[in-house]
């Protein structure tokens, strides 16, 4: 593996719930390359978006260490995590989460105008514009899933993050939509070399990463016929 | 950069539209309006005092004596520098109709004028014609006079009927409809008269002794300095008992009244603004509970805790100017549309505009309070995390703000409170209203708490299924009966202190003073005619207590040889001229609280008993020199006792009382107060006034029911203010139960598929209204009654009883308020079909944003 971007030492996740603690992921042990592809799987309530946000720092570990680009994730305060964020990674949510009182472009230069980038605009309508050749739409709330997704794809793309994260890109989209959707995904990490992880379920998906990881009760399952599978 | 950005994303926000920010805009709008209109109409009454001070003074100055006229050195001094001089006496007296038996009787405040008189202005009679002309003797010879239409019509007159001043004739020329000169004239007990003051000659009043105050008004030469000529007057006529105004402060009493009123009623605007707050404060969280997904997607591109915080905070404060805006306009049109009204029914000159003073004012306090109200949400908004796109417990705009947000509010609401007292000038009112307004609500939220703890404590072993839902209901996650509680509560306790304070005054003076006041003071009693009032007093069996005492009056103007309010500041004993009486011996039921009385006969440097309670106010002690111009003469006199005088009885109360020998030379007359039952009052009078011409007869209920009528206008004025605060509250009571309506859809739709009826669902919402309500109007009328409590015993030194009457109406109000509130909103449940029911989004569930509920985004993936 090359210099990992992304390491996991004995992560884990415990939030409180309403009859005492959850332990959401046990300790995770794991790093990611550069330019690797990784996919992350296993039933529904594994830990894989929570794994997946931990990497974000969207979630801080409550024990164990994460580190991405050489940096402890848990050292960080909120707004060290975002300026991180902001500076290195592109995150694409199932459901797009996009800021539905902005256009399209404004979504888009969003990101870039947080990095204080000039020609944030500009530089956004090009986004825009390889992510689905019209950079000038209705405001999202009034676009179909496809078209939304694409739309949060480009502004995680926009400020060509080195690290990019993305939890069931496909999970709320039709099989087309879903297909050009994992194109454009896999064309953007390709055209900037980013690090791509990858919550999903498909294993058409899963077929396209370099390694694919499965977890099962917030654990690393021990199960080597993935990885291969993946390869 | 940040905030330029910030801008961009809060405009793209607001195109959002203004959803959810009703209720902000109207509480913000209607808090704002009330102080912007009580601030404009006080600023229009200080300008119209201003503009026209000439024309209500009655001229440029005016030299006022009281019970002498000028004396040759004066009317010397007012000819040297004035170009016109108009004299004009100004006392009480009886006016009478008919003869015998048949005779009819009302207490007039008589103003005896020159012909100068007015030197600016005009007297506006009915039917229209010059006051000099009024005053042309009829073909009978007797001269004319215009009076008041109320007391013509107490006694029966038309124009041309005549009527008598002591033992002169008169006949009504015209009735006065407008007097240029009427607020400078203070509170009077009967409506006014105006006679030539020759024509008095004959009347038999007037005479040494008699009450009456002087007035010279003075027209000036263009330029006069009037403050170097006020020196001048005072320089001249030191210690003569001169009172001086001028047009530069016409109507001191007027201007002092509206200032304190306007500031009191700007204090219960700024109890709506609290009220308001709420509302705000809800609206905001709630605003912010729908962006939490959009806060969480900006953190996670990258946005820090600052940017969202401006992003938010640029938002509200757009709103903020929207609401204010509104209220400006509002309170704007209010007073502007009620203009003509205001002119007319003021006794005072009013010039209404849009001042910018008041409205700035209004406005400033509508920026705090919007701040102090919003920067705890805002708070916690920011520090949302970007997790929150996954989970609640990441972030929520409830709880607790941090310590910088804390402080923030804490200096903000203290910066209000600070504008409050320096713009109102009440420095201490405001802080205790300003207590009260945090106390209540500290109170309020800790019983909406108990009471939510309660309800769900109570919830399983209610008896009935309406009951157990309406108690589930209150006891539930949803904040309503937080809202609930806080806003109509807030309003209903301003309205129950003033419903209890009110009570309490009333009754204070229609019910305990009464019984012991008495029927009548009889004034202007000559020496001479004092044998002779007793005997017929005596002879009259419905009598039963009568009490005489010596009359002058003088003014208090120095204390051991320096100026007096320089000694104890602005006391009402040294405002003006006060009775001073005189005795031999102390007056039956005197309690002498410290010194001794001068022996009888003493005829020694002049003595002084004083009342004691007005003594410690003052800080005068035993042994201490009290210079009293009386007539123009000074007479200084030692304290040697003072005395218990209980001024609530309405009976014969002097703060001075000396020994004869220091003032019985002086020229004065007697009074006397005369306990009656109430059937033979008429005839007492009739007697009286009959035989005595001259002696002016005071009926107390008549002097008590002034008094009340005063009491009304007030009480209405700040009726109206806590009406405000409670629309406010009613506002915020819509909000809340708009708010909590899809749940209730959602409850209806459950319950409807379990078989209840629509009746048994009304009657659950109805009664979870009225038990919130009732709570409400509870904790109000307790906490008003606290509060009348306080008022009532540390500012008006009275006794208070609890009022039940009004506070009855409260809780009820407070019922009828949320169960009107509530079951508006109860419609579109109870008419929605079950199934529809399950699509509302149920508020009472964690709140998540509304565009993720629908797509599941929250639905735990991982």
């Amino acid at each position: 593996m090359t210099d990992p971007v992304l390491s996991l030492e004995a992560a884990r996740l415990t939030l409180a719930g309403n009859a005492g603690p959850v332990e959401i992921l046990r300790g995770i042990t794991m790093s990611v390359g550069r330019g690797e592809t990784v996919g992350l799987i296993g039933p529904s309530g594994s830990g894989k978006s929570s794994l997946l946000m931990l990497m974000g720092g969207l979630e801080q570990a409550t024990g164990g260490r994460v580190m991405a680009l050489g940096e402890d994730l848990g050292a960080m305060n909120e707004d060290r995590l975002a300026r991180f964020r902001r500076d290195n990674m592109g995150i694409v949510f199932q459901s797009f989460h996009l800021i539905p009182t902005m256009s399209a472009l404004d979504n888009v230069a969003l990101p870039l105008e947080l990095a204080g980038v000039a020609d944030a605009r500009a530089r956004a309508t090009a986004e825009r514009g390889r992510g689905s050749g019209s950079p000038h739409r209705p405001l999202p709330r009034t676009a179909l899933g496809g078209e939304q997704q694409r739309v949060a794809l480009a502004r995680a793309a926009a400020p060509r993050p080195a690290i990019l994260l993305a939890d069931e890109p496909t999970g709320n989209l039709d099989a087309a939509n879903g297909a050009q959707i994992m194109d454009l995904l896999f064309g953007l990490r390709d055209r900037y070399g980013s690090t791509l992880v990858l919550v999903t379920h498909a294993p058409e998906l899963t077929r396209r990463c370099d390694r694919v990881i499965r977890l099962a009760d917030g654990r690393l399952a021990d199960d080597p016929v993935q990885t291969e599978a993946a390869q | 950069m940040s905030l330029r950005l910030a801008a961009r994303i809060a405009r793209a926000e607001l195109k959002g539209g203004l959803q959810g920010f009703r209720v902000f805009l109207a509480c913000l709008a209607f808090g704002i309006a009330a102080i912007a209109a009580v601030g404009i109409v006080r600023e229009g009454i200080a300008r119209g005092l201003g503009e026209q001070g000439t024309v209500l003074l009655g001229g440029d100055a005016e030299m006022s004596f009281t019970y002498r006229l000028a004396s040759d050195d004066e009317r010397r001094f007012m000819a040297d520098h004035a170009v016109k001089v108009s004299e004009i006496v100004d006392f009480r007296s009886m006016a009478v109709t008919g003869t015998g038996d048949t005779a009819e009787r009302a207490l007039t405040q008589v103003k005896a004028v020159d012909d100068a008189y007015p030197l600016t202005g005009t007297v506006t009679l009915d039917p229209a014609m010059p006051l000099a002309e009024a005053f042309a003797p009829d073909a009978a010879g007797r001269p004319g006079g215009v009076m008041d239409g109320v007391l013509a019509d107490r006694l029966g007159l038309r124009t041309g009927d005549a009527f008598r001043l002591g033992e002169k004739s008169f006949y009504l020329a015209a009735i006065l409809t407008r007097e240029p000169d009427s607020a400078t004239g203070g509170f009077g007990l009967g409506p006014r008269s105006i006679v030539r003051n020759a024509d008095l000659e004959g009347s038999g009043l007037l005479a040494p002794g008699s009450l009456f105050d002087s007035h010279y008004r003075l027209s000036l030469p263009a330029g006069t300095d009037l403050e170097a000529l006020e020196s001048a007057a005072r320089a001249a006529f030191t210690d003569t008992g001169l009172r001086w105004r001028d047009s530069r402060r016409a109507a001191p009493g007027v201007e002092r009244f509206v200032e304190r009123i306007g500031a009191f009623l700007v204090l219960v605007g700024l109890a709506g603004l609290a009220v308001g707050g709420i509302g705000i404060s809800a609206a905001v969280r709630a605003y912010l509970e729908r962006k939490t997904a959009v806060i969480a997607t900006l953190k996670s591109l990258g946005a820090g805790r600052w940017l969202v915080f401006q992003v938010y905070l640029l938002q509200i404060g757009a709103l903020t100017l929207l609401g204010i805006a509104l209220g400006l306009v509002l309170g704007t049109a209010l007073v502007l549309g009620a203009a003509p009204l205001l002119v007319s029914r003021l006794p005072f000159p009013i010039a209404l505009a849009p001042y910018p003073g008041p409205m700035a004012e209004a406005a400033l306090y509508g920026v705090l309070t919007a701040l102090v109200f919003t920067l705890w949400p805002l708070s916690r908004a920011a520090r949302i995390r970007a997790a929150a796109l996954y989970r609640q417990a990441s972030g929520s705009v409830r709880g607790w703000p941090g310590a910088g947000a804390a402080i923030a509010v804490a200096v903000l609401a203290t910066a209000l409170v600070g504008a409050a007292a320096a713009l109102s000038g009440m420095t201490l009112l405001t802080l205790w209203s300003a207590a009260g307004i945090v106390t209540a609500l500290t109170v309020l939220a800790a019983t909406a708490w108990a009471l939510r703890r309660l309800a769900r404590r109570l919830a399983p072993r209610a008896r009935g299924v309406p009951l157990r839902l309406a108690l589930g209901a209150i006891g539930g996650p949803r904040e309503e009966a937080g809202a609930v509680i806080l806003s109509l509560g807030l309003g209903l306790t301003v309205l129950a202190a003033m419903g209890q304070i009110d009570a309490n005054l009333r009754a204070a003076i229609a019910r305990d003073l009464p019984e012991r006041a008495p029927s009548y003071f009889f004034v202007d009693i000559q020496d001479d005619q004092l044998p002779a009032f007793l005997n017929r007093l005596a002879a009259e069996p419905a009598v039963d207590n009568v009490e005489t005492a010596p009359m002058l009056r003088g003014v208090i103007t120095r204390i051991n040889g320096q100026e007096a309010r320089t000694v104890a500041g602005e006391h009402w004993v040294l405002r003006g001229d006060r009775g001073v009486t005189y005795a031999d011996r102390p007056p039956a039921s005197t309690t002498i609280t410290a010194g001794t009385w001068w022996p009888e006969a003493y005829s020694g440097p002049p003595q002084l008993s004083f009342a004691r309670e007005e003594a410690e106010e003052l800080g005068l002690k035993l042994g201490d020199r009290l210079t009293v111009n009386i007539l123009g003469r000074d007479i200084e006199a030692e304290i040697t006792s003072f005395r218990e005088v209980d001024f609530s009885t309405a009976g014969i109360g002097f703060v001075m009382l000396m020994n004869p020998a220091a003032v019985a030379g002086a020229p004065h007359s007697h009074i006397a107060t005369v306990h009656t039952a109430p059937e033979a009052e008429a005839r007492l009078l009739r007697d009286v006034a009959g035989a005595f011409p001259n002696i002016t007869a005071i009926r107390v209920r008549d002097a008590i029911a002034r008094v009340t009528e005063a009491l009304n206008a007030i009480a209405a004025a700040t009726a109206g203010a806590a009406l405000v605060t409670l629309a406010t509250g009613f506002v915020v009571l819509i909000g809340a139960a708009a708010a909590g309506e899809p749940a209730r859809v959602y409850e209806a739709a459950v319950l409807k598929t379990l078989g209840a009826t629509r009746a048994r669902i009304l009657a659950s919402f109805a009664l979870r209204s009225a038990l919130l309500g009732a709570s409400a109007g509870l904790v109000a009328v307790v906490a008003g009654g606290a509060a009348g409590w306080a008022v009532m015993h540390f500012v008006m030194d009275a006794p208070y009883s609890f009022e039940p009457a009004s506070a009855l109406l409260i809780v009820a109000g407070g019922v009828v308020a949320v169960l009107l509130a509530g079951l508006v909103f109860a419609l579109r449940p109870l008419g929605a079909r079950a199934r529809r029911g399950f699509c509302a989004p149920r508020t009472d569930l964690p709140t998540r944003p509304r565009h993720a509920q629908s797509r599941g985004a929250w639905r735990r993936t991982g």
